[in-house]
């Protein structure tokens, strides 16, 4: 049996209102990412890659195809006999009313049962919605090695973005003195990027009195993160390097899979010694035909291209019809664009059809246009 | 479904040259990311049969690996059960290794199999097909053997050293012969056949006390006119794989949407093993036209009228017409492919041109380097 000393928890519950339709119907962490991927793959699959066994998933917001999706545990090979993915959803208990989690940290406090029951000397929290690979167990080592009660990872951004961001102020040592959100006069460019290693005994404390406290939020940034720093418990920073987004928002999500256009991009999908694990379609391979032209473009089984696409990426079972022109666009999975139709700059949601010589987008569009609506004229 | 599935291996006249040494037929890769073996299997497990006996003539390992458990072919872990047998003591003698030699060594486990009825079939014929619509005959028309066959007006360059049957009006088959390739038109045995399992077993051991070298479709010759032999014509697509003319010109074929909506039917998925391979990437300056492209390839170079499968790589320069590359190969700078057959693993990369033709497409083998 495998040591079970950290057991994650990833927050999955935001509806992720920015991504606007792609969230209608389903939360953010399930939304599709790179042709085949939904966004909650990459914390699942780190987790697998890392060696943890035990995974929480806490869902709230249109969670019913998420909490199906997720209990399929086999698809990130964390169906093992010592763990497992488990959905923890809010619930109504004994003593107290059914209540919706009202924070992040909130959301913990409500699963200390399920947490006890686990045991775990140290405990993840990670958030449903970022794109990246991270091995947590180095992490983990970082976080005994300094002795810390929370660590948190942080990653190195401008000056110019670090007002987005909660900033973390650190001394030589990589220790936290000071924790700020969305500082207008940034003091360092350190932002901490939701993902934090907590010794679960004094977390548990802090949760504890949080609960209790009327006045808090229960969130872990401004709550629990500026309690631990208030009683002088050791916070430590752990740099990241490597690929790291947020995709709250059309804009970012386009962004951020435009990025694996890129050959040899930092988030290197392709890597078999990192592999990001998703469900298992039953769909045939790519079929590219004789008319097609396939410029820069990222594209996945079950698509069909009779017509041009250029620097886009294509998800599971697209169809881009004859004559079609696909420019800088991702195309979510089961989407149709039809015969002759113009789709520039664009999100098209799952399962949207494009009528035949429609036109999506433009070239000099600000924004990303989001395409959610069936049967575009 | 009330029948045990029976996976049956090909005869020994199907040779698929350079691919078919690497590994059994029913292991050889198809079509960007399928095995063989996956559409036969699949057709069993969408007719809801979930006990299922895979023989394996040789080199058990790659099909052990592909298989698995079973449960990515959507067989039920608790009620259902896929086996790999393969005849230990037959192994190493090929005249001696038929399938009646490994039905005689697994006997137990057909005899205990609780199904009355067997659904026998090999992995090398391709087509998709309920075989609910088979037993259904079968029961109706109280035959002892129902045996699938089809119509081919190809019989000169297909199916050669198949079984052809001669039907009559009644579906009665009369006769069973091999196609030896001198008349176009004939109907094909698909060597797929649906009997009571207690038929099955007297067969099989008939065949073993009639001679040691009899394989089943011997002994279902010498049953003709006696047992009561009815067959199930199927129309559409229906291949076999039993050369690698017939590999290449079956998966070149099966490029066409319309020859591969024949096979790939709307709720009859076929199933394979997941790779978790990445989509792929068609770098700037590609240019792929009339292909079949798997996971996790990444093109820089030209591919015309292909298949390329899984994890390959096709660097710059490259060009790669009429040609098949198999998982994990990497096709170098300025590699120049027409009529090519690439297993997998190969790295083509100093010698820059190689050329076949339909009938005899160049295979590099297995993890070469050129």
């Amino acid at each position: 049996m495998r040591p079970n000393t950290m057991a994650a928890m990833i927050l999955a519950g935001g509806r992720g209102t920015r991504l606007l339709d792609l969230t209608k119907k389903v939360a953010k962490p399930a939304v599709h990412f790179g042709g085949k991927y939904r966004i909650i793959d990459f914390p699942l699959s780190n987790c697998a890659n890392s060696g943890i066994s035990t995974v929480g998933v806490l869902t709230q917001y249109e969670s019913v195809l998420l909490n199906a999706y997720v209990a399929k545990d086999q698809f990130w090979g964390l169906d093992t006999n010592d763990g497992g993915v488990y959905v923890l959803t809010p619930r109504e208990k004994d003593q107290t009313g059914f209540d919706v989690f009202r924070g992040t940290a909130d959301a913990i406090t409500q699963n200390i049962d399920f947490l006890d029951s686990v045991a775990p000397e140290y405990v993840l929290i990670l958030s449903g919605d970022h794109i990246y690979k991270m091995n947590y167990d180095k992490m983990l080592q970082y976080h005994k090695e300094s002795q810390a009660d929370a660590t948190i990872a942080v990653l190195e951004v401008s000056l110019k973005e670090a007002s987005r961001f909660g900033i973390m102020n650190c001394d030589e040592n990589d220790v936290i003195y000071e924790f700020e959100e969305k500082p207008k006069k940034p003091k360092s460019t350190l932002a901490s990027m939701g993902i934090y290693i907590f010794t679960y005994k004094t977390l548990r404390k802090y949760l504890i009195a949080d609960d209790k406290n009327p006045d808090s939020h229960h969130d872990f940034g401004k709550d629990i993160i500026p309690a631990y720093l208030n009683d002088n418990r050791k916070l430590c920073a752990y740099r990241f390097k490597g690929y790291w987004k947020d995709v709250g928002t059309v804009d970012s999500l386009w962004e951020s899979n435009m990025d694996l256009l890129k050959h040899n991009n930092e988030l290197d999908l392709g890597d078999p010694t990192w592999k990001i694990y998703t469900e298992d379609v039953n769909a045939l391979p790519q079929y590219i035909g004789e008319d097609a032209e396939i410029e820069n473009s990222y594209i996945t089984q079950g698509s069909v291209v009779l017509g041009s696409v250029k620097n886009s990426v294509l998800g599971t079972n697209c169809q881009i019809g004859k004559g079609a022109v696909v420019v800088d666009s991702v195309i979510q999975p089961g989407a149709k664009i039809g015969e002759g139709a113009k789709v520039t700059r664009c999100i098209v949601a799952d399962d949207v059809e494009i009528a035949p010589g429609a036109i999506c987008g433009s070239a000099d569009s600000g924004e990303i246009e989001l395409v959610a609506k069936k049967y575009v004229e | 479904m009330k029948a045990l599935g029976i996976i049956n291996f090909e005869d020994n006249t199907a040779i698929i040259e350079g691919l078919g040494e690497e590994r059994p037929i029913p292991a050889i890769a198809f079509l960007a990311r399928y095995r063989i073996i996956d559409f036969v299997l699949s057709n069993m497990t969408n007719s809801g049969i979930d006990n299922v006996q895979v023989y394996c003539k040789e080199k058990p390992r790659n099909l052990i690996e592909h298989l698995g458990t079973g449960s990515h072919y959507n067989i039920n872990s608790k009620r259902g059960k896929l086996r790999i047998l393969y005849g230990e003591k037959s192994f190493s003698s090929p005249v001696y290794n038929h399938d009646i030699a490994n039905f005689m060594l697994n006997m137990q486990y057909i005899e205990e199999d609780t199904n009355p009825y067997v659904v026998v079939a090999p992995s090398y014929f391709i087509y998709s097909l309920d075989y609910n619509e088979v037993l259904k005959q079968h029961i109706d028309t109280g035959a002892d053997i129902t045996m699938l066959y089809t119509n081919t007006s190809e019989a000169k360059t297909s199916f050669l050293g198949c079984d052809v049957v001669t039907v009559d009006k009644e579906k009665n088959i009369t006769a069973i012969d091999k196609n030896r390739g001198n008349t176009k038109t004939k109907s094909v045995s698909l060597e797929c056949y649906v009997m009571s399992k207690k038929l099955f077993i007297e067969l099989v051991k008939k065949a073993a006390a009639t001679s040691s070298l009899y394989w089943f479709k011997d002994i279902l010759k010498d049953s003709v006119g006696e047992l009561d032999i009815k067959g199930y014509p199927i129309r559409g697509f229906v291949e076999c794989i039993n050369s690698l003319e017939q590999y290449y010109k079956i998966s070149m074929a099966l490029r066409d949407r319309g020859t591969a909506n024949g096979l790939f039917k709307p709720g009859w998925p076929i199933y394979t093993q997941t790779n978790d391979s990445s989509p792929s990437l068609y770098v700037e300056g590609s240019s792929v036209k009339g292909s079949v492209v798997g996971n996790g390839a990444v093109i820089e170079g030209t591919v015309i009228n292909s298949i390329i499968s899984r994890n390959v790589t096709i660097k710059k320069g490259a060009v790669v017409k009429d040609s098949i590359v198999l998982q994990d190969s990497y096709i170098g700078e300025n590699a120049k492919l027409d009529h090519v057959v690439v297993d997998k693993y190969a790295i083509i990369h100093h010698v820059k041109e190689l050329k076949g033709t339909a009938e005899e497409p160049v295979y590099v083998k297995r993890r070469d380097r050129i």
